[in-house]
């Protein structure tokens, strides 16, 4: 079962269409694959557009408006086509397959190659632009992420399996978001290990022993990735 | 000719969309199948004024305000056969629909350049179908089409089954030229195989 969503302040954001892309997508891909908050965020829209037009207006006619709706009715039709962008519900490492939340169908098709990093650590970066990293992250059973904290903030969503910290279980469908004050030490004790999309705006500061010694490092194959 | 406009006219319209979800949808229905436009004029007469003040409280910008209401509405007109009455009202269907254009014009205005736009998010723009035209159409899948298919498949697997079906190599030999086990080699044909066959049948 889903232990941790998005708070209820993000949700009504979400609903309003305020929140910034990046978590956008995350609490989109989040609804995408718990119905609780899908139905929170769905009854939050329907009251905001009862909310919007409930409204009184003046009924006479509006030179503005009579003009635009001439253009409308005059604009050639299916100028409004979309592109479709092909979508991949499936996401393979190493010869394990995922399927993905619809959110995150679009993304996939722009993930980059796996890289394989400590341990049993795979990362494989996304270019989402701006200056945030994307990164989808799969730790194979018995594998994690040394000890870090967070720069910045870090939103996590758990697409499959799940891992463990110091103080939590994370499990599918879990949305989390880490802030600098949050040091831990992610591992995956799971069968099928566990992947994971994470959107971090800074660098992870790893805070321990040999990985710290690396950090120079991993500090550059998390940066270098998102040029990608 | 001008028209001196009638005393009543200046009452306030009060209507509010509970009220008139039920004609709203019969409007949008026809507007679907018919392109009729005095239906499309009627969802326009009451929405358009109500998104305009919406969008000017959201924006502060009349310009930007108008731009708006007018992209929404030139998608109700275009995209009317989206809408389903069973899934919601025409009013969360169309606030919806201004939520996502404000949402990417924001991003435009901010500058930002991450790449997340509101079809990602909330696709209720996204067609179902692939295009209404397209499947009346009697058309053969032919191997042009199984191409495109082919494109959509993971890297890796495309690969594989570019080597063994292509270049007619055997699994062993992709195996050794990759270095990867002859197992994932298999499992990788198995899948695309798999994939594939998927892909044809949502086209049928």
């Amino acid at each position: 079962m889903i232990r941790f969503h998005p708070t209820n302040q993000t949700l009504v954001s979400f609903a309003e269409g305020l929140t910034a892309p990046n978590e956008s997508l995350l609490v989109s891909a989040h609804c995408d694959m718990c119905d609780q908050c899908a139905t929170r965020v769905a009854a939050l829209v329907e009251s905001n557009a009862e909310q919007t037009f409930n409204e009184c207006i003046p009924s006479q006619a509006d030179h503005a408006l009579g003009n635009m709706l001439d253009a409308i009715l005059s604009r050639p039709e299916a100028s409004l086509k979309r592109k479709v962008i092909p979508n991949q519900n499936l996401l393979t490492i190493d010869g394990k397959e995922f399927h993905l939340p619809a959110s995150l169908q679009r993304l996939a098709s722009q993930v980059g190659d796996w890289s394989h990093l400590v341990g049993k650590l795979w990362q494989a970066p996304v270019s989402l632009g701006g200056k945030n990293l994307a990164n989808f992250i799969y730790m194979e059973n018995g594998g994690g992420v040394p000890e870090h904290t967070h720069i910045g903030n870090e939103l996590t969503l758990v697409i499959n399996g799940s891992f463990e910290d110091e103080l939590h279980h994370y499990q599918t469908g879990d949305y989390l978001s880490f802030n600098h004050l949050y040091i831990h030490t992610p591992t995956s004790n799971a069968k099928e290990g566990c992947l994971v999309f994470s959107i971090i705006d800074q660098p992870l500061q790893f805070t321990s022993g040999w990985a710290k010694l690396i950090n120079p490092l991993s500090h550059l194959y998390f940066k270098v990735s998102t040029k990608l | 000719m001008l028209i001196g406009i009638p005393l009543e006219d200046k009452k306030r319209d009060t209507v509010k969309p509970k009220d008139c979800a039920a004609e709203m949808s019969a409007y949008l229905g026809t507007v679907a199948s018919k392109r009729c436009k005095v239906s499309f004029s009627k969802v326009f007469g009451y929405f358009a004024p109500r998104l305009r003040s919406y969008a000017l409280k959201q924006m502060g910008n009349e310009a930007l305000a108008m731009e708006l209401v007018q992209d929404t509405m030139s998608n109700v007109w275009q995209k009317a056969h989206l809408f389903n009455a069973e899934k919601g009202s025409p009013s969360t269907w169309i606030f919806t629909i201004a939520r996502n254009i404000r949402f990417d014009m924001l991003r435009k205005l901010q500058n930002r350049k991450e790449d997340v736009c509101s079809d990602d998010l909330w696709p209720v723009l996204c067609e179902q179908t692939a295009d209404p035209n397209e499947t009346s159409l009697d058309q053969k899948v032919t191997l042009e089409q199984v191409g495109q298919y082919f494109e959509n498949l993971p890297l890796k697997q495309k690969a594989v089954i570019e080597a063994i079906y292509i270049d007619g190599k055997s699994q062993q030999e992709v195996a050794d030229e990759l270095s990867i086990p002859l197992g994932t080699v298999k499992s990788r044909t198995r899948l695309a195989l798999q994939r594939l066959k998927e892909m044809l049948r949502e086209y049928d």
